[in-house]
């Protein structure tokens, strides 16, 4: 791999990496606190990688659930990662199975975001992409471990950090607005979200959602193009 | 550690790991029909606004539009103004967290 890609994806990355040190440092505490241990957390932060699942498997084993519970709460709450791998893989054609494997271990929401969102600008390569996922992984691993190790003495104020994610999230989206029918079915993924998740009070809202909105948004283009195709007959 | 802990973190591994893995190793092996292709470049603004619009309207679990209880509202405006004129995901992210720390504040 060449230096240019390792540098260009750690560029990438440092954003990410800032909010996730401070977020996973939050969910090691969190983690720690609810009885695991240093090592299990490492385990935890390298296997499973899923930072909302991770802080989920820490408040539920607090409240005392069990385990077949959590891990069908975290599977629903990841469902939306299939939506993102099908999307970006269009970018990752004819990879050999070694680097699909890593890279789609590595596929958190943030790493999907900003890959793709580089990989439309066209220079981006697969190696600057999985260069991008390794730092934001290695980020969460350390600082999560560090979670552990450090315990509870001191707080982090996990409202703005999330927030600094969120901001991030509502750039990557307003970069998507490359045509009349995204911005709509960005405007309908917001309003059916807010609706399913006071309905359902679960993860899937975000599924529903997005699957709905995307149909919508296609739809739209569908028809105007078959407009577009008759006015030119 | 304890095997239940194993048993947890494998479980939870696993059921993370298929959804990623699946579609990328299934949808990068073979050839994509144009309209599936087309209908797949909206699920990305899709999902980008479902995870923040079910973060951002909503305060301790339930729908707040009250932008003095629900501190994100307005630095979501500005961080909406500054993403839409500098493209720029660093200074959108600075806007936000500058903002969001200001609310916090007071």
């Amino acid at each position: 791999m060449r230096n240019e890609s390792v540098l260009s994806g750690m560029k990438a990355s440092m954003p990410i990496m800032a909010s996730y040190l401070a977020l996973g440092l939050a969910c090691g505490i969190v983690l720690y606190d609810a009885g695991f241990n240093v090592l299990a957390i490492f385990l935890m932060s390298s296997l499973v990688y899923a930072g909302a699942a991770q802080f989920l498997a820490g408040s539920m084993v607090a409240l005392g659930a069990t385990i077949p519970s959590i891990i069908l709460m975290v599977f629903f709450l990841n469902l939306r990662h299939i939506l993102m791998s099908a999307s970006i893989s269009k970018y990752v054609k004819r990879k050999p199975l070694s680097y699909l494997s890593v890279f789609s271990h590595t596929l958190s929401d943030e790493s999907f975001g900003i890959n793709y969102s580089n990989f439309q600008k066209d220079n981006w390569t697969t190696n600057e992409a999985l260069v991008t996922n390794f730092f934001n992984y290695s980020a969460w691993v350390v600082s999560t471990v560090l979670g552990g190790v450090v315990g509870s003495q001191f707080s982090i104020n996990t409202l703005i950090m999330n927030y600094a994610l969120i901001a991030m999230f509502l750039c990557m989206m307003v970069l998507q607005f490359v045509s009349k029918e995204h911005i709509i079915a960005g405007i309908v993924a917001v309003v059916l979200s807010i609706l399913f998740t006071v309905l359902l009070k679960h993860n899937i809202a975000l599924v529903l959602a997005t699957i709905i909105a995307s149909f919508v948004g296609y739809y739209l283009e569908k028809r105007t193009v078959e407009k577009g195709v008759r006015i030119n007959d | 550690m304890t095997s239940q802990t194993w048993v947890l973190i494998l479980g939870m591994a696993i059921v993370t790991y298929i959804p990623r893995f699946l579609p990328i190793l299934l949808l990068s092996r073979k050839e994509i029909s144009p309209s599936f292709s087309r209908w797949m470049s909206y699920i990305p603004v899709s999902i980008f606004a479902s995870l923040v619009a079910s973060d951002i309207f909503f305060w301790e679990g339930s729908f707040s539009l009250q932008p003095l209880t629900n501190i994100k509202l307005i630095p979501s405006v500005l961080v909406l103004i500054v993403a839409y004129k500098t493209k720029s995901l660093l200074w959108s992210m600075l806007a936000g967290v500058l903002s969001m720390t200001l609310f916090w504040m007071l």
